[in-house]
Parts: structure tokens; sequence; C-alpha cells
């Protein structure tokens, strides 16, 4: 099937299998690595992207379903190799160790932020709850968080 | 407050003396703050480039067989429909018809395709027929004496008794015995990256791509499997999504790889599925134990009498520590490693442990209730000697300061309505100290600076510890320091694991750049009008100790040294790291009457790891042991049908693991001791928590808990047992 997508701002046109999944369309077609798989079935939340906005997991749909839509990854977070606050929070905060889960968490983060501009602990903890962390760095990720919002430790 | 014995001090050597790790007050320190890891900037970018992320020029990816049963044997394996699919390359026999499988997941064959779509679809179209043979899908099974012979060297092996003591003294001084069984559950890794590679040759040399906890260990393993020389086999690890101690072997996602891309002439890719991980990629072993136990009217344990079995699978055993941390002078234990058909066993995060740890911190709240003392009281009663590697009883009583642990209220919350509330304490011990490190630094006339290790970085920050021990040996600005680490090209170091990788690593990285700075102060002395024994280095200068306004800027002392850089080396000795580390944890829960669900509110940590590096890397150490400990007593559990002995949750959905808002505030209290040198801190810290938190609950409610997992139904299920067995309500 002929799809039509935009990814980070970016069209791209292909023909792909209908049974592609967006997560490998991204990793494999686009090479757009940062955008991870952990458990396949939409639990874990690494591959979470932006599809039109709003948070998504690639790898509970097809890459055709992305056809005339907008898709955002981890990508296109930095703008020109500078981080954005939100990144460089994760990075001061130390909020990752093996950094697998993280593009999932920062992608969660992004649309989570621009509508609740000023989340409380309790509030992020909330937001995040569908990523999982398996070296569990979840204290300083909501630091993290706080941070990126101006916020002292909470 | 008891004083530290001291410990004996080893001969230092020459290089310990030169270039031991205290700083002199006129330099800042690095070592020991918290420097954001160097590696941040790509893994929140995603330029991190994880071996699943590998992609090379011609690439097949290679998908296995696996066996459907628990225990058969393979009659015949037909590859012709699958040779015959789209896409597909080549297959692999892995294991010949006639020989035995011995659990779900088991590997029969491989194939390899272009896409992994296709490997996936050409897999199915292997035909294997199969003899399905008797199996055993628990340790009661495995262990029933008519039970059929699964294991031809018998499906249970007993391991010698080990007695200490006097026995029968020690329960004839007992005022209380105790007889109760206690047991935990199987779990596996669940790294968030399964095990993967991606496999390549040019001609004889082989470059293998894989996530492993030691690129040096993974070439060496390659290698004897391949029979070929290890000076012809490169391993890469830049980035790895976890491992928790199941990245050590290399296995079948590694061989079948390298074989197939052998033949084919093309590389290939391997990368484990969600299922996959859970069937063949290790786990931690079962434990029960059956104990024995006595203690006197004033609260000293007497004796121990422990019979203990586990399973690590089909064929691994399953031993553990016990009892754990606290003295009893007179006990006995005897240990059967259980074989029954599911995956193997292999190490994870402090193997043994947290097992050995559950039994006796669970025993001794037992007997502390039968004695009618605060748990806590027992403990310090009975604690081996204060020494700077076993400081318990220092950290009981400070976390009971700080946790609040006055409040905590006997056993069983009298408080009315559904929610109660308790607290838990708990121990842990890790000997690791590594002992296996090289490195390399070199220093470039433009003042930038190479640091070489062949260690790798399951995602703890060892690449981080390269700069920061380099930066303040050096005085060289962070920034300027370039670390390399995971490649088997670079100087060796061992595997990271049993929290050996920064104890091994760190003393040669010190020695490397202690040597490279004092061949930097003798090529630059006479521009400072001073010895090199003169010259010291620190803050992005280097400086005459006598006289520091005469100094050099960090790049305008590079500067002289013209074109030829300087390299220097350095290797582990002793002097510079130690072993055994102390812990201790306290936990408070709710646990709601009707529903079973067990809610953990408050937890505090106080470890050592001797000297701290880098703050933020060694207290996330601290949080990520304890969320994971967390997780074995509330959430992680393998299940397997015990009809079909196939797994029921083979996935991240019904395996459960804690997320946000599982997890409640941890307070983190780091005991740094310099003067002990560098120590792991990888393990002890996943040690303890569950049984904090498993007496934490048993606290809470006033009944019996003596089985991990502690989910809902199997809470309630010890209120009702508790109820009916006379107990009253809890």
């Amino acid at each position: 099937m002929i799809v039509e997508v935009e990814v980070n701002g970016k069209r791209h046109r292909r023909d792909l299998e209908p049974r592609l999944l967006l997560s490998d369309f991204l990793r494999q077609d686009l090479q757009l690595t940062g955008t991870h798989v952990g458990c396949e079935h939409g639990v874990c939340g690494a591959c979470t992207v932006l599809f039109d906005g709003e948070p998504a997991r690639s790898c509970l749909m097809l890459a055709v379903q992305a056809d005339g839509h907008k898709v955002g990854t981890v990508e296109g977070l930095a703008v020109v190799n500078a981080l954005s606050p939100l990144q460089a929070a994760f990075r001061e905060a130390h909020a990752l160790q093996c950094g697998f889960c993280t593009p999932g968490f920062l992608m969660t983060l992004t649309a989570f932020l621009r509508d609740t501009p000023n989340p409380g602990p309790l509030e992020i903890r909330e937001a995040l709850s569908g990523n999982l962390c398996r070296c569990t760095g979840y204290q300083h990720i909501v630091e993290a968080v706080s941070r990126a919002c101006g916020h002292p430790r909470p | 407050m008891q004083q530290p014995t001291p410990q004996p001090t080893p001969q230092p050597t020459e290089n310990a003396t030169k270039y031991a790790w205290t700083v002199p007050p006129d330099r800042t320190r690095v070592i020991g703050t918290s420097v954001p890891r160097v590696d941040g900037p790509d893994k929140v970018s995603g330029r991190a480039k994880y071996t699943y992320d590998i992609a090379r020029p011609g690439m097949l990816h290679a998908r296995a067989v696996r066996s459907p049963h628990p225990h058969a044997r393979i009659v015949s394996i037909d590859f012709s429909a699958a040779k015959a699919a789209p896409g597909v390359r080549g297959v692999l026999t892995w294991k010949d018809p006639g020989t035995e499988v011995m659990y779900q997941g088991d590997v029969v064959a491989a194939v390899a395709a272009d896409t992994e779509p296709q490997a996936r679809d050409a897999a199915r179209l292997v035909r294997v027929e199969y003899e399905v043979l008797p199996f055993f899908s628990s340790e009661a099974a495995a262990m029933q004496p008519d039970a059929p012979v699964v294991f031809p060297n018998g499906n249970t092996q007993a391991g010698q008794t080990q007695e200490t003591g006097d026995l029968a003294a020690g329960f004839a001084a007992a005022a209380h015995t105790l007889e109760a069984t206690y047991s935990t559950h199987v779990i596996t890794h669940v790294c968030l990256e399964s095990h993967c590679s991606v496999c390549e040759w040019n001609g004889d040399q082989l470059t293998a791509w894989v996530s492993t906890q030691g690129v040096h260990a993974s070439k060496q393993q390659i290698a004897g499997a391949l029979k070929i020389d290890q000076a012809n086999v490169r391993v890469i690890c830049q980035y790895m999504g976890g491992g928790f101690g199941s990245k050590v072997t290399a296995d079948a996602p590694i061989i079948i790889p390298a074989r197939m891309s052998k033949d084919l002439g093309a590389p290939v890719k391997m990368v484990l599925d969600r299922k996959e991980e859970h069937l063949d990629s290790g786990n931690r072993p079962s434990a029960f134990a059956r104990v024995r136990a006595g203690v006197s009217a004033d609260g000293m344990l007497t004796a121990f009498d422990g019979v203990t079995w586990g399973t690590g699978g089909a064929g691994q055993g399953a031993n553990f520590p016990l009892p754990y941390i606290y003295q009893f002078p007179n006990r006995r234990r005897a240990h059967t490693n259980v074989y029954i058909n599911t995956g193997l066993q292999r190490p994870m995060r402090a193997p043994g442990h947290p097992q050995g740890c559950f039994v006796t911190e669970m025993l001794l709240d037992e007997l502390a209730d039968l004695v009618g003392l605060d748990p806590l009281e027992l403990r310090l009663k009975n604690l081996p000697p204060t020494a700077p590697d076993a400081m318990w009883a220092e950290y009981y009583r400070m976390g009971a300061k700080q946790f609040g642990w006055d409040r905590r209220h006997p056993t069983g919350d009298r408080n009315p309505g559904p929610i109660k509330t308790g607290m838990g304490v708990s121990a842990n011990q890790w000997g690791g100290g590594g002992r296996a490190g090289a490195a390399h630094v070199r220093i470039q006339p433009d003042g930038s600076v190479l640091v070489q290790c062949g260690s790798q970085d399951l995602g703890t920050g060892t690449r981080t510890l390269l700069p920061v021990i380099a930066g303040e040996t050096l005085g060289a600005p962070l920034d300027a320091i370039r670390a390399e680490i995971g490649d088997s090209n670079l100087p060796f170091a061992g595997v990271s694991g049993g929290s050996t990788a920064t104890p091994g690593i760190a003393p040669a990285i010190r020695i490397a750049s202690g040597r490279a700075r004092d061949a930097l102060f003798a090529r630059v002395a006479s521009a400072l009008d001073a010895a090199p024994e003169e010259l010291a280095a620190g803050d992005g200068r280097i400086f005459v100790k006598a006289a520091p306004e005469r100094s050099l800027a960090w790049r305008a002392a590079c500067k002289l040294l013209g074109q030829e850089p300087i390299t220097a080396d350095g290797q582990w000795e002793p002097g510079f790291s130690s072993v055994n580390t102390s812990g201790v944890q306290f936990a408070e829960v709710t646990v709601d009457t009707e529903t079973g669900i067990v809610k953990v509110t408050r937890i505090l940590a106080i470890q050592d790891c001797g000297l701290v590096l880098d703050r933020l890397l060694a207290e996330s150490q601290v949080y990520g042991g304890v969320i994971g400990s967390l997780n074995f007593a509330l959430f992680e559990d393998r299940t397997l049908d015990p009809r079909t002995g196939v797994m029921l949750n083979p996935n991240m959905e019904h395996y459960l693991l804690a997320g946000m808002t599982d997890v409640p505030q941890i307070d983190v209290v780091l005991m740094d001791m310099p003067e002990r040198g560098v120590i792991g801190i990888g393990e002890p810290p996943t040690v303890s928590t569950a049984s904090a938190i498993a007496n934490a609950v048993r606290n809470a409610l006033g009944v019996p808990i003596r089985s991990l997992p502690l989910h809902p139904h199997r809470v309630l299920a010890a209120i009702d047992a508790h109820t009916n067995s006379g107990g009253g309500p809890a």
C-alpha cells in the first residue's frame, strides 16, 4: 500500500506491506531507532510516539494507519542538537539508567507537559503510569519532570 | 554504639600509595560528587545505538524454532516448506533428531531470511515431529518418590549437609522453638532490550554486536563455541537495555547468527521476542526452606535446622545462603537441587541472597514475637560484631530514628477498619570486589584526553566513571575527556556482574591516569621552572604545589607536548578497592484486608559501598535495587500451567512489573567510606526490600507471611488461613 506520512516534520511516501507495524516502519524503514520496542504488546510504553500530537503506542499500530498523519519521535525533540528543557532535565536529574525506556517516557511527557504545564508529583506519576522502567529510575524521572517545569526537588 | 573493629591492612603496592584516592585540600574533588552521566545526551535524543538498533548492509534476520513442549524427543525436522518460503536464505539444525528438548522454548532449529517477518513466517513452517515425554512443572512433582526419571542424573540432587556447633544443645537452650516452611518464587530478568546480536564475518574474522554484560567474556565464549581463535573475534556493545545477570552467556541468540552468518556470507541479526525472553533467557531460582529454629528467653538465637530445596529449571542448581547474616551458633542445613522442565536459571542481581534473606528475616520476626521482643531489638542482639564491612547494628539504629520505628505497633494493627498499616526491616550483605580490569589513557597535545577500558555499561553508568576518575586524577576538565568502552579490542575488563565491574576497573583507570599525569608533569615541569615532583594537577590546571600561582591551564600545559601525545596503561592492583558491603532497609505498608492489596508507603535504604565515585550513579543503583525487590515481593511471578507445563504469562501484561504509581517515596542514605576504596553496589540494595515489605505486611495483619509474592489473592488466603486456624480476625 502507498502510504504518505509526515515524521518529525519530514514527509515520506512509501509502498508498505499492510502488516508492517508503525514501530518497525520507523525503526527499519526510516532508521529512526530511537523508538524502542520493549514488550511488543502495548504495556511498557517504550515505543510511544506522538500521533497527530497525542501519545500512541507504535507497536500497536500499523504503519498504514499513519497514512495522512503526523508522527513525532524522540529524534524530533531536540532542536538543532540542543536538548529540549525536558531532555536536559532527564540528563541532569539522572532520570535514566540503561536508557532503553527513556524515549517512551519523553514522548509521553512531551504531550503531558503541553497539556499540563505545572503538574504536581502525583499528577506526574499518574501520567507516567503507562510507561515501565526496568532499571527503575522512577524517582529521578519525577524529579526530572519537576525540574523541567522549573520546580525544586519534590 | 559499638566501635568498628579495625580491619587488617593489606601491604599497599607502590602505586596504591602514589595514586591513593585521597585528594589534598588544595584541589577540588570530582570523585564523590554528582556528575551527570556522559551518555545522557545520546540516550535522551535517540542517538544511542543499542545492539537492537544495529543494522548492517545486506543483513539477514534469524529466528529460532523452539519446543512448544516442556519435555520431548525430537523425532524429525522437516525444513522443506520453510526453505521454499519467500525471502528464506538458510536453515540451521540446533538440536539433532533423537535428542531431547527439556523445556518449553528450548531451541531446536533456526531459519534466516531477508526480513524479520519472513523469518517468523518461515520458522512457523519448520515441521518438527516430537515424541512427548513426561515432565515436571513443579518442585513438588519432581520430588515425588515415584516420579518418572525425567533427568538422567536424577530429578533431584542432594548436597552435603552442613553442620556447625551442637544442634541438640542449641535446642535445649531454647525457650521457644518454631517450625515453619518459607518459600520464594521464580522470576525472570525482563531486560527491556531482549537478548540480541548481529554477527558479521570478514574472511576469518568475526565482528559481533552483542547485548552483553561482558564484551571480553563474550568474545572468549564465542571463540570457544565456534572453535576459532579469540584474536579473530571482536565483540562490541556500546549501549545495552539492561542485563541484571542474564547477559553473561554467549548462547543460542549469539551462536546461531554467528554460524548462519558464516554459512550465508551475510551479516545476520537475531533478536528474541518477549516470550522467548521469559522462556529461555534465565530466571531467579525458587527457594523453599523447612526450618526449625530456637531462641532463648532473652532473645538470643540458639539453633537453626533447615531443610531447603529449590529449582533452577531443567538441570541447574538453586542454592542460596542460609541462615542469612544473623548468628545462629548451632546450625544445620541440608539443601537439594530440584530439576523441573523450565528454562535454566541465570545469575539475577545478588544470586541467592534475596531468597536467603527472606527466609531468615521472616523467621526472625516470628521468633521476636515468641520472645516478646521488638524485632529490631532481636536483630541487634544477634548480628555479627560491627566492623567496617558489617555495619548493620549502626545502620539499624540510625534507620530506626530516621524512619520513626518507635511508631511501629506490635504485630497486628489493632485499628478498626479494613486498612491496616505495618513496618518491617531487613538487612543485606554482598561481597563483590572485582579484580579484573585494565585501562589506557592518552593525553593529546590539544588537551583532549582519551580513556579506554574494555568494560561495558549495562545502564549502571560505567562509562561515566572513566571521566570522573581520569578527570580528578589528571586535573583535566571533564568535557575534555572522551571515554571508550564496550569493545573487546579495548584493554581487558571482566564482566559487569556480581558488583565487580566498578571495583575491577576503577583502580586500573586511576593508575593509568596517574601515570599519564606524572608523564605530563615531566614534560611541562621546566616551563613552570619546577621539578616534576613539585607539581600538582587539579581544577583544570597544572600548578606548583608550593606556589599555586605558578600554573598552566590544562590545554596550555598539553600544548607543550608538541606532537607527541602521552600514553599510559594501568591494571588492577590491590589497595584501591575492597570487598563486602552492608546495608539495611525499612519499609512501611498499608494492606487492604478486603481486597488483599498491599501498598508500600515508604522505604528507607541505608547502604555502604566504600568510596562513592559518583553519587548520582550510586544512588541510582540503590533506587533501582529497591524497586526491583519491591517487584519481587508484590508483582513478578513466573506462572506455569501445572497440567501442560507451559508458562501462562510470558509477556509484560500478566507478568506484572511495578509502575510509577506502585512505587513509594524512597529515601536513600549512602554511607561513604572512602578509606575502604571502591566496592560495587549493584547487588546489595536489591536483597532486602522484599523481606522488609513482607514483614511489614505481617506486622500490619498479624498473620503468618511465609511465601512470596504477596499478590492480593495470596494475602487474602493468608488472612483466611489464619482466621480458620483459630488465630482470630486479622
